[in-house]
């Protein structure tokens, strides 16, 4: 738990200011240097006097302290505090030098004596002593570790453990069937930030026929009806057991139907328009002499769902949009921009890089075809069916912007999470493949889900009001995927899921940071880079004050409630939940602290993720005579203390 | 386009987009408008008429021709029918056939150009270009009157837009509004440099340019240090291009460690030296206790710099300033800078090429510029504010890039010039009363288009105060519809503000006493110009990260007279509704407070157990 909240000493008293959080109470300093440890989780191997390095040029910054592979994460521990480390958010599961298994991309190995590299894999051999370890990470952290005064062979065991811990052979071995954490699903009591327990809002999974029956009713499709056949995945593996299909297909013909498809992979409904335009999701037909045929039934029957009996306009999403390998391709591309080095020297061609790197394009291209399904359902009036070969990649996206932009609902936190539950979890999206977690397949890889919260951010930075959600909700969210902890993106399929059943099924990684009220994404794509950061600038500030200014309304709103309920005396000030993230300070007359722990990167830290120096600095102190007085002095020196 | 904000307003985008892209199946979503953000400047396209449909005119303008019949050919949604008419001060445009009623106005000074373009087509039609100083070319066809002797409302057009070029006075000097505050007031060069804690001991206001006779484009009080006499200073003079002498722009309160500008010396060839010169710079770093270092910025590149010697100008020889040291900015001279404004008016206007949008800003080298101006200016921010040295900054003449560099840094290193009244002055000063030649560079009322003096240095400027904004939402008391009325104003004429080259210009035509400030509208209306974010640090200095990933395009600026490229409800729109809930709640729970303590007084007896506590008051920072 954390808070804005900074309780300064005043002239009054010298005495250091009450703790008013006793989640928030000093920590003790730990005498040994042990990991934290999850419920479950295991130190596999480790090593001593290892170095973070900090800064490429010199070693003056680097971190001492024990590297940790356990079966779940890379940790480092050290005594060693980074400078500006003020802000006190913190993540939930991880340290700020964690990092979990699944998010290792790359492990490199290096001994710079005998100029020898080496890529590990799972149960490999290495031949030398590594002096150098290097982790590549998916979500563009570079990280480096140096093992001048480490044990030669600790070293190297540590270095083949988190490599082969990072290359699990079987789904069995991702973290999140060891986790025995509790669950947060559904539990009641439990106070998360920005969530209101009691409130009745929760997330939607879809995994029983009431959820459907309710999202039915939610969006008065009254011509649809939730179907059954497919309960125990007797029909496809690939498919939720219970969907939902129109009222005039029966169970027979739908069972009938289903062999032609793709997977058997029977049209799902998604959503409806409020003028009774249906959008509906289906794959190819496999067998051609039976295309005609069954895509006639299908798009009758969808066309008897609606009002006015429009006719279906199909939308090719194939012929359409770039594919799963175009954007995976352009991912890559864009990391190498975000994070090469050296940083200013891309300074120049930054824009035209961007450009070539395509991810823009294709943002744009996913919202563009969005709209235009949009435009059919909302002003041609008429049904729209996603066709894509498989039906699990590119439909997801298209499904999901079109409701976030017509459904105010999807705009909430909660129905944005039971939105990704429907098109992506139920769905049968191949979070295990796309996210190659087993690194077995890298042709599957791709992050169709990462392009899609960037559709999201454009949207939500367009009409930041409209959504209940920010922008570190997104970047959290994409970042949880690489946190095996949540079966949530941990399967290809709903069978798949159900099968592992041992892993609990949370949704509540939302719970990290989150931030109540609204607010390139520059936050997902440049926040580990030190010189891309604004010290004491970016959004954030803005949403700072937002944040308490809606804090105070409500601490307002509080007091009158109370006024009118009890007859006149407000018993507390602050309200025990406070759904902002940053609080009103509840002392009168304290000159507004200056948020100097606020940064554009905020809350995450870019020191140290990138073996880069400038911890305060901007490309300029690369070319700045005397660079080392650069911002150092007074102003930001003040703050480290 | 309405102005579309609500919280549905996803619908509506998505309805209107695809409804335009379906009727022109080429337009679609533009990258830039979906990253674009800021506050909507209802002017658009947008004509306020009065209820009875006459145009609601200023004081002091009159209509002069009106012709029915007129065809605009609108980029955006083709070819308009209306009637246009132009008084002396603007052009109205007004077309009755649509829905909702469609219409331009603008102010006759924002004309750069006004052309025929090709003959008359067989029907007698004649098409008409105008180019704006604004980012936008509007295109007119009209019948040629059949009376040839009578003038065509273009004509007439042409007349009133450049009244410099045809003896007339500009508008300004016609127009007499009165508003509650005098503008002209704003700044007091005394009251200012008072304010910045000058210290006597070491620095004096000299009397020296009293009648403008040492330098024509400097103010009459400059700040130089007390040791060098005003004959030194006349010597001085003589050795600095235009005689713009090193003075004093600002002081750091703490450490006293000095802004000072200047123009380039007259090195020349030979490497010229001036010993007065020398002694004042050396003066200028002995009144900083704190270093005995100073740093001179040459905002030019060197090369540029070493080829002005040519011309008997040049830069400081590090033999003659020993403890000085020189750094080259790489900042270009005002040639440069235009021609980039007109790419990035090629790549903005009228039509944007979604799939090059990026490489093609990039090609315009646009925010390059910005960057290397910004990155200067932090340069000499930080000298100043962790480095403890005086600086002295120069380009060429000492009032192009010098005023864009040093106004930066002090809004960097002061807040006061982030505040609305504090950045009006620091305006008039250091641009004002400075001498930056604010009528060559805009040529207001001047038809010469091709003027190579014209450059949109002050342009480049704002930009870079709002990529600041942009940085750092809660520093600037001002907002984004600040900085865009301060630019549609530098273009109108119709205050006096920015009119003439130099104090001593403006004193002689009188502009002060016949002309309104632009300051005293804004002054009047200063609410419509707060961010609702503003905090004031006091000592908070700025700085801002000035790689090109962190610097946006101003696209509320340069793409505004887009259709597609609508506002999106700005956060702080947002941020003052929550400012008035919040007074409003307050309201009541004060009253009830008193409502509660009166009851709690009268019925003490039967409440006994329950004391009344008193409520502090939710602070209010804004």
């Amino acid at each position: 738990m954390f808070s804005g909240k900074q309780t300064k000493p005043t002239f009054k008293s010298y005495l250091p200011p009450l703790q008013t959080d006793s989640k928030k109470s000093p920590q003790l300093p730990i005498k040994k240097l042990e990991a934290k440890l999850l419920p479950g989780e295991i130190v596999v191997n480790e090593a001593n006097f290892v170095r973070k390095c900090i800064s490429a040029e010199s070693c003056q910054d680097d971190l001492w302290g024990k590297l940790v592979c356990t079966n779940f994460k890379v940790s480092f521990i050290t005594h060693n505090s980074l400078p500006r480390q003020r802000f006190q958010c913190t993540h939930r599961l991880l340290g700020e030098h964690d990092i979990p298994l699944a998010c290792v991309e790359q492990v490199v190995t290096v001994n710079d004596v005998k100029g020898k590299q080496k890529i590990l894999g799972s149960n490999q051999k290495l031949k030398f002593n590594p002096t150098e370890l290097i982790l590549y990470c998916k979500d563009f952290r570079i990280i480096r570790f140096r093992f001048d005064e480490a044990g030669p062979e600790s070293a190297k065991k540590v270095c083949l453990a988190i490599a082969h811990y990072s290359h699990p052979a079987d789904p069995q071995l991702l973290f999140g069937f060891e986790y025995v954490g509790k669950r947060y699903h559904g539990s009641t009591g439990e106070r998360v930030s920005g969530i209101d327990p009691g409130g009745g809002m929760q997330t939607t999974l879809f995994d029983c026929s009431s959820d459907w029956d309710r999202e039915i009713k939610r969006i008065g499709a009254s011509e649809w009806r939730v179907c059954t056949i497919n309960q125990g995945y007797f029909i496809s593996p690939s498919l939720p057991e219970f969907f939902v299909v129109p009222v005039s297909l029966a169970d027979q013909d739908l069972k009938q139907y289903a062999c032609f498809f793709y997977s058997q992979r029977i049209p799902l409904w998604c959503w409806n328009h409020s003028s009774g335009s249906a959008l509906v999701r289906m794959s190819n037909i496999s067998d051609p002499q039976q295309q005609r045929k069954v895509e006639q039934r299908i798009s009758s029957a969808i066309t008897k769902s609606h009002p006015l009996r429009s006719d279906v306009f199909k939308s090719d999403l194939d012929k359409n949009l770039p594919n799963i390998q175009d954007i995976q391709a352009a991912l890559l591309k864009l990391r190498q921009i975000c994070v090469i080095d050296p940083f200013e020297e891309s300074e120049e061609k930054w824009l035209s890089s961007l450009e070539s790197s395509r991810w823009m394009e294709y943002v744009r291209t996913f919202l563009r075809h969005a709209v235009e399904v949009v435009y059919m359902l909302e002003s041609r009036n008429v049904p729209v069916i996603l066709l894509e070969k498989e039906d699990r990649d590119l439909s997801c996206v298209i499904s999901c912007l079109v409701q976030l932009m017509c459904d105010p609902h999807c705009r909430s936190l909660h129905g944005f999470q039971s939105l990704i539950q429907k098109e992506w979890v139920m769905a049968g999206h191949r979070f295990l493949d796309r996210c190659n977690h087993l690194k077995k397949n890298d042709k599957e890889e791709s992050p169709v889900f990462l392009l899609f919260l960037d559709c999201v951010w454009q949207l939500w930075n367009q009409y930041p009001a409209a959504f209940e959600f920010t922008e570190v909700y997104l970047t959290v969210l994409g970042d949880s995927m690489w946190v095996p902890i949540f079966s949530t993106f941990l399967f290809n399929c709903p069978r798949q899921r159900a099968e592992n059943s041992r892993v609990i099924v949370i949704y509540q990684i939302t719970h990290f940071y989150v931030f109540f009220f609204f607010f390139t994404s520059l936050l997902y794509f440049l926040r580990w880079v030190p010189e891309a950061q604004i010290p004491q600038g970016g959004p954030i500030t803005a949403f700072h004050k937002l944040s308490v200014l809606t804090d105070e309304i409500d601490m307002l709103l509080n007091q009158l409630r109370q006024y009118k309920g009890a007859g006149g005396t407000p018993n507390s000030l602050h309200a025990e939940h406070s759904k902002m993230y940053f609080k009103a300070t509840s002392t009168p007359h304290q000159p507004p602290a200056p948020p100097e722990y606020l940064s554009s990167s905020f809350p995450f830290s870019p020191v140290g993720n990138l073996c880069r120096p400038g911890i305060l600095g901007s490309p300029l102190s690369k070319f700045l005579n005397g660079a080392k007085i650069w911002l150092s002095t007074e102003t930001l020196a003040n703050e480290t203390i | 386009m309405e102005k579309s904000g609500s919280v549905d307003s996803v619908e509506s985008l998505c309805s209107s987009t695809t409804t335009r892209s379906d009727r022109s199946s080429g337009t679609r979503v533009s990258d830039t408008e979906l990253r674009s953000k800021g506050r909507a400047i209802e002017k658009v396209l947008q004509c306020k008429y009065t209820s009875k449909g006459e145009l609601p005119l200023l004081p002091e303008e009159l209509v002069q021709d009106s012709a029915k019949d007129v065809t605009y050919i609108c980029p955006f949604i083709g070819p308009v029918r209306g009637s246009l008419t132009v008084t002396n001060y603007r052009l109205f445009f007004r077309c009755t056939d649509r829905e909702p009623v469609f219409g331009l106005d603008l102010p006759l000074g924002v004309l750069s150009r006004v052309e025929k373009i090709g003959a008359a087509t067989s029907r007698g039609d004649v098409s008409y270009g105008l180019v704006c100083k604004d980012m936008r070319n509007l295109r007119f066809v009209h019948k040629e009157p059949e009376d040839s002797l009578k003038k065509s409302v273009f004509e007439v057009l042409m007349k009133f837009a450049f009244p410099v070029s045809n003896n007339m006075s500009l508008f300004a000097f016609e127009y007499k509004q009165v508003f509650p505050e005098n503008g002209w007031r704003v700044y007091d060069p005394l009251a200012e440099y008072k304010r910045q804690g000058l210290a006597k001991e070491s620095w004096r206001i000299t009397k020296v340019n009293d009648h403008y006779e040492l330098c024509d484009s400097y103010p009459a009080a400059l700040v130089v240090p007390v040791t060098i006499t005003d004959e030194e200073l006349r010597r001085v003079s003589s050795f600095r291009a235009k005689g713009r002498i090193p003075v004093l722009s600002w002081i750091h309160p703490e450490s006293q460690a000095a802004v000072v500008r200047a123009s380039q010396p007259m090195v020349g060839q030979n490497g010229r030296r001036c010993k007065e010169d020398e002694k004042l710079l050396q003066a200028i770093m002995d009144a900083n206790a704190q270093s005995h270092k100073m740093f001179i910025f040459d905002a030019r590149p060197s090369v540029n710099a070493a080829a002005n010697k040519m011309k008997g100008g040049g830069y400081e020889s590090e033999d003659a300033y020993q403890n000085a040291e020189l750094v080259f900015l790489d900042i270009h001279n005002i040639h440069v800078m235009r021609e980039s404004l007109r790419k990035l008016k090629e790549v903005v206007y009228p039509k944007i090429e979604d799939s090059h949008w990026l490489s093609n800003l990039e090609s315009t080298h646009w925010l390059e510029h910005i960057k290397l101006i910004l990155a200067g200016a932090l340069r000499i921010a930080d000298k100043v504010e962790s480095g403890k040295t005086s600086v002295v900054v120069h380009c060429s003449d000492g009032w192009d890039r010098t005023p864009q560099l040093t106004s930066l840094a002090l809004i960097m290193l002061d807040s006061h010039y982030r505040t609305i009244r504090g950045f009006q002055i620091l305006l008039e000063k250091e641009w004002l009363s400075f001498g930056h030649r604010f009528q060559q560079r805009v040529g207001h009322g001047d038809k010469n288009h091709t003027d190579a003096d014209r450059s949109p240095i002050f342009l480049q400027f704002i930009d870079c105060v709002w990529q600041m904004t942009r940085q750092f939402p809660a520093a600037f008391e001002f907002n984004e519809y600040f900085l865009i009325t301060i630019l549609d104003q530098l273009y109108s004429c119709l205050f006096g503000t920015f009119l003439c080259n130099s104090e001593q210009q403006r004193l002689k035509e009188e502009v002060p006493k016949h002309t309104v400030s632009l300051w005293s509208f804004v002054n009047s209306q200063l609410e419509e110009f707060v961010n609702p974010l503003y905090v004031h640090y006091p000592s908070h200095v700025l700085f801002p990260t000035v790689g090109i990933r962190h610097l946006q395009l101003w696209v509320t600026y340069y793409i505004r007279w887009n259709p597609r490229m609508r506002p999106q409800e700005p956060v702080h729109q947002c941020y003052k509704e929550l400012l008035a809930k919040r007074a409003e709640l307050q309201k009541r729970v004060e009253e009830l407070q008193r409502e509660a303590a009166n009851r709690t007084a009268s019925s003490s007896s039967e409440r006994a157990g329950s004391p009344t506590r008193s409520i502090t008051p939710v602070q209010t920072y804004v």
